[in-house]
């Protein structure tokens, strides 16, 4: 379903994504892991188009997606959940999720809605309030659950769990495990052991740029253990 | 006295509700795309213009504000996207420029094609309305309920529209928006439209009372740039409610005796300045659209 070859991706004056290549097939679950900085989040936003200056080939469901301004990629069936910056503050939960259904007939926004809120009811009882003024983890809920709503045929996702509670976690895991079994794909950007155990069928390690390695998730019998692998292979290089 | 405060009061609204629909065009510019647009006041010229010649076509007032104001939004809308387009993705300051310079060359361009002199229309509405004790012309109050009735549909369409919630969603976080589907290059030209529509709507509406001139644009649009840092830069109801209050300002000063309209103005930027340092104290209070 995704094939990318050789991809680059600039940011200012440095190569923050050194030719990387990886696929992802239909139905998968598939994640990219490593430290901070090794460019993870610019492989993701470089699949979205929404990084300036890239260079390789990106083929989503049998087209390129190369040189595709954002909304194009997002109407071809790409969703995105990035990590920072993900709501629109000043406008309501339930405008926040509207906006990506609103090409759609008006049946399918309705239940887009109701797809997001039976992901988290929470956002069901907060579909009045601004998003902006919604706690961050509220608001990483909101963003993803706008993001499964949707129904992409491929879903980006960067780092959902990061800094939640254990509890949110489980909601999070959960929710992407359910999108997953329903058919949709996943690339998933995130450290935390248990949603990686639970979701994915591949991980890929990323170091400076290049990857470095592709593991099962049964690889790893602990959260340390993953851990410790990560550091190696970033002190092997 | 109260007859006077009262016409004053009416006559505040007229000016008031015809800067908001260039102050809300700006704004609406400024939220979406983050320019300021120099050449708005030239849009207002223009609009007046166009209902000017509309109306030497057609004789009927009404048809010719309505063709006046649509065609200055398609017309506007190009050469907005022409100017700005190319410049989208570099400096700011650029597309300051740009704009600047536009408005520069519409103004000769008005001078050397129309001529420097004043164009008028005959009034319209020639009949006094009786309100309260006072006789007011029919026309000033189409005006104030056009002006105002145009805002507040502007605002709900905003707020529940389609193209409305992506207006304000691009406004909010451009990134986001495209990486949900919504067409941003389109919704650029939507605001273009609209922003040029409104400034040439206020220029129609204004000409039976000031007629049209080449310059004309550059005494609405000192104005209009005040009100919308006031209101909040980019924020639509903001600049809309604070242009009422500048044409409240500057009609019901005219009742204090003895003071000149430089005086008011001078008051009017301390003011201002008073409330952009308060606001500066608390950054949650800017709004966007």
């Amino acid at each position: 379903m995704l094939d990318v070859q050789d991809l680059h991706a600039f940011y200012g004056a440095s190569h923050v994504v050194q030719g990387v290549s990886f696929s992802v097939k239909q139905g998968e679950a598939v994640a990219l892991v490593g430290r901070n900085g090794v460019g993870k989040t610019s492989t993701l936003k470089s699949l979205m188009g929404m990084e300036t200056r890239t260079r390789g080939s990106i083929a989503f469901d049998g087209g390129s997606l190369m040189g595709m301004a954002s909304h194009v990629r997002a109407s071809k069936g790409l969703g995105y959940v990035p990590e920072e910056r993900a709501v629109f503050p000043q406008m309501t939960v339930e405008e926040n999720i509207r906006i990506g259904s609103l090409l759609g007939k008006s049946g399918d926004q309705k239940s887009v809605l109701d797809r997001a809120y039976a992901l988290f009811p929470i956002l069901r009882e907060r579909k009045g309030q601004m998003a902006g003024t919604l706690s961050g983890g509220q608001q990483k809920m909101l963003a993803l659950a706008r993001g499964i709503a949707l129904r992409p045929k491929l879903l980006l996702v960067d780092e959902p769990t990061e800094g939640l509670m254990p509890a949110n976690v489980e909601l999070i895991t959960h929710a992407l495990l359910t999108a997953t079994q329903e058919g949709m794909t996943v690339l998933l950007v995130d450290s935390s052991f248990d949603l990686l155990k639970t979701l994915c069928t591949r991980m890929y390690a990323m170091d400076r740029g290049v990857l470095v390695g592709t593991y099962q998730p049964t690889d790893f019998a602990s959260a340390d253990q993953l851990a410790a692998t990560m550091l190696g292979e970033a002190r092997a290089q | 006295m109260l007859n006077q405060v009262l016409l004053q009061l009416l006559n505040g609204l007229v000016v008031g509700s015809s800067l908001a629909l260039v102050a809300a065009g700006l704004a609406l510019l400024f939220g979406v795309l983050h320019i300021i647009n120099f050449a708005q006041g030239d849009f207002f010229m223009m609009g007046g213009y166009a209902v000017w010649f509309s109306f030497n076509l057609t004789h009927n007032y009404v048809a010719a504000m309505i063709v006046g104001t649509i065609a200055m939004g398609i017309i506007g809308g190009i050469i907005l996207s022409a100017v700005i387009w190319p410049l989208l993705q570099r400096s700011q300051v650029l597309v300051l420029l740009a704009t600047l310079g536009l408005s520069l060359i519409l103004e000769q361009l008005a001078t050397n094609i129309l001529g420097g002199d004043t164009k008028l229309v005959p009034p319209p509405l020639p009949v006094p309305v009786p309100i309260g004790p006072i006789l007011y012309p029919a026309y000033d109050l189409v005006v104030i309920a056009a002006g105002i009735g145009i805002l507040i549909l502007g605002y709900f369409a905003l707020q529940y529209t389609r193209y409305g919630i992506w207006l304000r969603a691009v406004a909010q976080n451009r990134p986001m928006a495209a990486a949900l589907g919504v067409p941003v290059p389109r919704v650029y030209v939507l605001a273009f439209m609209v922003s040029a529509a409104l400034a040439a709507m206020a220029g129609g509406l204004l000409l039976p009372l000031q007629s049209v001139y080449p310059t004309i644009g550059g005494d609405v649009i000192q104005n209009a740039f005040i009100i919308v840092v006031a209101g909040g830069l980019g924020n639509f109801r903001g600049a809309a409610i604070v242009a009422l209050l500048v044409g409240e300002f500057n009609a019901l000063g005219q009742l204090i005796p003895g003071i000149k309209p430089s005086v008011l103005t001078l008051i009017l930027f301390g003011l201002v300045i008073l409330l952009l340092m308060y606001r500066a104290q608390r950054q949650h209070a800017l709004l966007r659209l």
